[in-house]
C-alpha cells in the first residue's frame, strides 16, 4: 500500500478516519477469535455508502484486498485482516435510517447494534427477532455477514429470514440493491445468498429488516436433571408433541458452575439444566406450558423453576447468555466451539464428547441450543502447561468430526471464517466447493473481498493456529471479555 | 447441432432417474449446445417469456423419492420430482408437513416450487420455499453434482446455494434434491371469512390485525370489482382447539365494526373455501400478474387499481397475503388493454415487482414478462455465465 493510496483514502474519509499507525492498528488485528491475528496495512472508517463505494473502487483499481468489519465480535475470524490489505471498519455507519411501524420494518446502517434495533421499536410493541448472545455489542452488518442466529431461532429463524433488503457495494465498486421494500424481487434470491456469505461477496451498507410484534405471552422455565440424557428426552418429547418452543437450551454441570460463579443466576447444582421458553397467544402458551412442565416431571426433573416475573426470566437468560465468558471463572483458558448435529443424535454425540474429555484430560463444558442440535463445547485448558493449547485444538477438531459423522455441520452460527476453512473439505466435496467458488468469482473476479475466508487455503504467514488468547486490547487493559 | 440451426418440431424428452443421469444429460446438452428446459409437474410452464421450443425437455418426474423423513428432527430430504401433495401425504404419517400451499399442489413438484419460489396463503406464517429449504443438491451444465447447506436446520457453513436456486426458474442449474425443515400439523384449524363494504374498511381491518397480537397462520385479502364479489378477508387460525376459539373470538370483536358480515368455517367447508380461494383466480378469464405492495398501503394500492381499471374500464381481481403485501392481480380485458394495465401498474409507485404469470403470446410480445432487473443485471449476467456459459438453460424464457 503506497502513500498515494493512503492519501486518496484520507481524501475520501478524512484524515481522522484513516489509521496506519502501528498502535492504532492493534485494535483491528483480530476479532473475538484472537488467536488468529494479522496487522492490516491500514484501516478506514467511512461515514456513508458513497465513501464505501469510493474506497472499494480504489481497492479494485489498485488490487488491494479489503475486509469489512463491524464491531469485531465474530468468533470465527471472519474479520481477520489480510496482510498488506485494508480494513473497512463500518462502526461509524451506525445510524437508524428509517423506522416504519405500520409496515413492520426498519432500515439501518451496518454499524447499528443488534439490540439497538429492538430498543428503537420496543416502545411500539415490536422487536427484531434474531438474538445472538452478543446482541448488546454485535453489529447488524456482522449479523448479515454471518447469518447470525441466537437462542430464539428455533421458532423464529435466522438473520436470513428477517432481512428484507440490503444495499451493497460490489467488489468492483458498483452499488446493488438486493431484495427490496416490496416483496418478491424477480429472479434468483441474491439477498438470501449474500446473507451468510461472511463478507466475501460484497460490503453491505444498508439493511432493511422485518420487525415482529411482541407476542402476547411468554413463559420460561428452568428444569434440573441428573443426566443429560433425561434432559434430551424431554426435548424429544416436546418436539414429538408438536410443540415448537421459542427456545430450548441446555447446559451441563461445568457450564452451570461457571455461570453461577460469574453472574449468579441461582441455577441449581445439577448435572444438566434445561431452559424452555414458549411464546405466542396467552391461551396457547398456557396450555402448552402445562405439557412442558408435566414432561419435565415425568422425565425425573429434580427441580423446576418457573419464571414468575420478567426480572426472573432475565436472570435465567443471564445465566445462559453469560456461559461462554463465564468459563474464564473456572479455567485459565478456554476455546469455544460451534458445531451442529441432528437433534436426535445429541445424546450419542454428547457421550462421545464425554469420552473424549476423559481421554484428553481437558475439561469440556457443554452449552447448547438443544432444540436445533447446535453444540457449543467449551474446551478448558491452561496455556502455561506445555502441550495443552495444542491438545485443545485437536479436541476441537475431533468434536467437529463427530458433528460431520452424525450428519451435521461445522458451524451453526459462528461461521467458517478463517478458523474453520481448513475443515470445509470434511463437509463438502471438491465439486461442492468448486461451485461455491464459481459464485465467488462471479461476484469478485479479483478475489479482493475478504479473501482467505470460508474456503480452504494454505495458512497465511502470520496466522498462528491455536485456541483462545487474550485480545491485544485486553492485554492493554482497555477491554474485557463479556 | 447448434441452437437455431434446425429446431426440432417436438423436443427430445430425457427422463433421468438418478442424480448422475441428470448431470450427464446436462453436460451432453451443453457440449452439443442444445437448449434444455427442465420440467417438473408442468404446472407453471407458461410462467415465462415466449420462446422457441427447447431441443430437450429434461423431465424430472422419475426422481420422485422421499429420501429421508427425520421426524424427530423435523426435516425431510426429497428428490426434485416429488409432488408436493405426495410429499405431504407421506409426512402426515408422523403428523408433520412441509407448510406450503401453492396453487396446483397436486401437480406441482418440489423442484418446480423451489425454482419458482411459489407459495400460497400459509406464507403468512411459514414463508416461501426459500425460507424452508435447508439444503440442496444441484446439477450444473458441466455435469457437476454439487451440494450446499445440509441436513440440519441450523447451519451456516459455505454459501447457501439453495437460495441462489430459488426463483431461478431453471436458468442456472437443475435441482436434483432438497432438504426442508418441517412443521407439526396443527391439531385444529378454523377460518374467519369477513366481507367489507369498501376497500377503506378492508384496509383498516388489515391494519388492525397487523397491529394486534393475533397470530393467524394465513391472512388473505381479496377484492373483485366492479360488479364482482366485493371486498373480503380470510383469517385462518390453527393450533389447539381452545386457542383457535379464543383467537377467533378476539378477531371477531376486533373487526366487528369494519366487517359487514363474518362467517366461521371449519372442517370440509374450510378446506373447500381455501381451495376455492387459491384456484378461483386461475380458472377465471384474463391475464394474471404477480405484484407487491406495502402492506400498510393496501387501500392506496386498491384505489390505484380502481383508477387504472376505471381509465381502461376493465374488471380486475386481486388476491394476496395482506401482511406480506404480495399477491396476484387478474385483468379481464382484451390484450391491448391488459398490456396498458400492466404498464400502468409498473409505472405506479403503489406497486412493484409486477411479473406476468399468465398471458397470451400476444400479450407477452407486447410487454416483457419479468420487468427490469435494475442494478442487479450485471450480477445476474455474471452468475448466468458462471453456471451456464453456453446459455442452454431456459433459453429465451427468463428471468436470466
Amino acid at each position: 500500500m503506497n502513500r498515494a493510496f493512503l492519501a486518496e483514502l484520507r481524501r475520501i474519509s478524512g484524515d481522522a478516519n484513516v489509521l496506519d499507525d502501528a498502535l492504532e492498528l492493534l485494535t483491528y488485528e483480530c476479532d473475538a477469535l484472537p488467536h488468529l491475528r494479522q496487522t492490516p496495512a491500514a484501516v478506514v472508517l467511512p461515514a456513508c455508502t458513497a465513501e464505501v463505494q469510493a474506497i472499494v473502487q480504489l481497492c479494485a483499481t489498485e488490487a488491494i484486498p479489503f475486509v469489512a468489519r463491524g464491531h469485531g465480535t465474530g468468533l470465527s475470524g471472519g474479520a481477520l485482516p489480510v496482510a498488506g490489505g485494508l480494513v473497512i471498519a463500518l462502526s461509524r455507519m451506525n445510524r437508524v435510517l428509517a423506522v416504519d411501524i405500520p409496515n413492520q420494518r426498519m432500515t439501518v446502517q451496518p454499524g447499528v447494534t443488534n439490540l439497538e434495533m429492538t430498543r428503537q421499536v420496543a416502545p411500539f410493541g415490536y422487536y427484531y427477532a434474531p438474538d445472538p448472545s452478543s446482541q448488546q455489542v454485535c453489529s447488524i452488518g456482522g449479523n448479515v455477514a454471518e447469518n447470525s442466529g441466537g437462542a430464539h431461532c428455533l421458532k423464529y429463524g435466522f438473520t436470513v429470514h428477517h432481512v428484507l433488503a440490503v444495499e451493497a457495494v460490489m467488489p468492483d465498486g458498483a452499488i446493488v440493491h438486493l431484495g427490496g421494500t416490496l416483496a418478491d424481487t424477480p429472479g434468483p434470491d441474491l439477498l438470501g445468498l449474500i446473507v451468510g456469505s461472511e463478507g466475501t461477496l460484497a460490503v453491505v451498507t444498508s439493511i432493511t429488516v422485518r420487525l415482529l410484534r411482541r407476542p402476547e405471552a411468554v413463559q420460561t422455565l428452568l428444569a434440573a436433571f441428573d443426566t443429560i440424557d433425561a434432559g434430551g428426552a424431554v426435548v424429544s418429547d416436546i418436539i414429538a408433541a408438536g410443540i415448537i418452543p421459542a427456545a430450548v437450551e441446555m447446559m451441563d454441570s461445568l457450564a452451570i458452575r461457571a455461570a453461577e460463579a460469574a453472574v449468579h443466576p441461582n441455577f441449581p447444582d445439577a448435572d444438566t439444566v434445561l431452559i424452555v421458553e414458549l411464546d405466542g397467544p396467552a391461551t396457547e402458551v398456557s396450555a402448552l406450558f402445562d405439557i412442558v412442565v408435566a414432561t419435565c416431571q415425568r422425565r425425573g426433573a429434580t427441580a423446576i423453576d418457573v419464571a414468575k416475573t420478567d426480572e426472573h426470566r432475565a436472570r435465567i437468560w443471564r445465566g445462559r447468555k453469560a456461559a461462554f465468558a463465564a468459563m474464564g471463572r473456572v479455567s485459565p483458558n478456554y476455546y469455544v466451539q460451534d458445531g451442529v448435529v441432528p437433534r436426535t443424535r445429541l445424546p450419542e454425540v454428547l457421550n462421545r464428547i464425554r469420552q473424549l474429555e476423559a481421554r484428553s484430560g481437558l475439561r469440556i463444558g457443554n452449552v447448547f441450543h438443544a432444540g436445533d442440535g447446535n453444540l457449543h463445547p467449551l474446551i478448558c485448558y491452561d496455556e502455561s502447561v506445555p502441550g495443552q493449547s495444542d491438545r485443545a485444538v485437536e479436541v476441537a477438531a475431533e468434536i467437529l468430526s463427530y458433528c460431520i459423522e452424525a450428519g451435521g455441520s461445522l458451524t451453526g452460527e459462528h461461521g467458517i471464517g478463517a478458523d474453520k476453512s481448513q475443515y470445509m473439505p470434511k463437509m463438502f466435496s471438491p465439486a461442492d466447493l468448486g461451485v461455491m467458488l464459481r459464485v465467488r468469482a462471479a461476484f469478485d473476479p479479483q478475489s479482493l473481498c475478504n479473501p482467505g475466508k470460508v474456503f480452504p487455503t494454505p495458512r497465511l504467514c502470520g496466522e498462528v493456529p491455536g485456541p483462545y488468547r487474550r485480545h491485544p486490547a485486553e492485554l492493554a487493559g482497555v477491554a474485557e471479555r463479556m | 447441432m447448434t441452437a437455431g440451426s434446425s429446431i426440432p418440431i417436438s423436443p427430445e424428452i430425457v427422463s433421468p432417474s438418478t442424480p448422475d443421469e441428470v448431470a450427464a444429460a446436462l453436460r451432453a446438452a451443453s457440449d452439443a449446445r442444445r437448449s434444455v428446459q427442465i420440467r417438473g409437474g408442468g404446472s407453471k410452464l407458461d410462467w415465462a417469456r415466449n420462446s422457441q421450443p427447447p431441443e430437450i425437455v429434461l423431465n424430472m418426474r422419475s426422481l420422485n423419492r422421499v429420501l429421508t423423513h427425520a421426524h424427530g428432527d423435523l426435516t425431510a430430504t426429497v428428490e426434485a420430482g416429488v409432488r408436493l401433495s405426495d410429499l405431504n401425504a407421506a409426512l402426515g404419517a408422523h403428523g408433520q408437513c412441509l407448510p406450503l400451499d401453492p396453487p396446483f399442489a397436486d401437480r406441482a413438484t418440489i423442484g418446480g416450487l423451489l425454482a419458482t419460489n411459489d407459495s400460497g396463503p400459509l406464507r403468512h406464517r411459514y414463508g416461501t420455499p426459500r425460507d424452508l429449504v435447508i439444503g440442496v443438491q444441484i446439477a450444473t451444465t458441466d455435469g457437476t453434482l454439487a451440494r450446499a447447506g445440509g441436513q440440519v436446520v441450523k447451519n451456516v457453513a459455505g454459501y447457501d446455494l439453495s437460495k441462489l436456486i430459488t426463483g431461478s426458474f431453471g436458468s442456472l442449474a437443475a435441482i436434483v434434491s432438497a432438504t426442508f425443515k418441517l412443521t407439526p400439523v396443527p391439531v385444529a384449524s378454523r377460518t374467519l371469512v369477513l366481507n367489507f363494504r369498501d376497500s377503506a374498511s378492508q384496509s383498516r381491518a388489515a391494519a388492525s390485525v397487523a397491529a394486534s397480537q393475533l397470530e393467524p397462520v394465513a391472512f388473505e385479502i381479496q377484492a373483485q370489482t366492479p360488479g364482482g364479489a366485493g371486498f373480503m378477508a380470510m383469517l385462518r387460525f390453527a393450533s389447539l382447539p381452545v386457542v383457535v376459539d379464543a383467537q377467533l373470538d378476539r378477531a371477531r370483536v376486533l373487526l366487528a365494526t369494519e366487517a359487514t358480515s363474518t362467517t366461521v368455517l371449519e372442517a370440509a367447508a374450510e378446506v373447500e373455501a381455501w381451495d376455492r380461494h387459491s384456484e378461483h383466480i386461475w380458472t377465471a378469464a384474463g391475464a394474471i400478474v404477480r405484484a407487491s405492495w406495502l402492506p400498510a398501503n393496501l387501500a392506496v394500492a386498491i384505489e390505484e387499481l380502481e383508477r387504472i381499471s376505471g381509465a381502461a374500464s376493465v374488471k380486475f381481481e386481486i388476491i394476496g397475503r395482506a401482511a406480506v403485501g404480495a399477491g396476484l392481480i387478474r385483468i379481464d380485458a382484451d390484450v391491448a388493454t391488459q398490456s396498458q394495465f400492466i404498464e400502468r401498474l409498473r409505472a405506479s409507485s403503489a406497486f412493484g415487482n409486477v411479473v406476468i404469470r399468465r398471458g397470451s403470446d400476444e400479450l407477452k410480445s407486447r410487454i416483457d414478462v419479468w420487468g427490469p432487473h435494475g442494478d442487479r443485471l450485471p450480477l445476474l449476467a455474471a452468475l448466468k455465465q458462471a453456471f451456464d456459459p453456453h446459455g442452454i438453460l431456459s433459453q429465451g424464457r427468463g428471468p436470466l
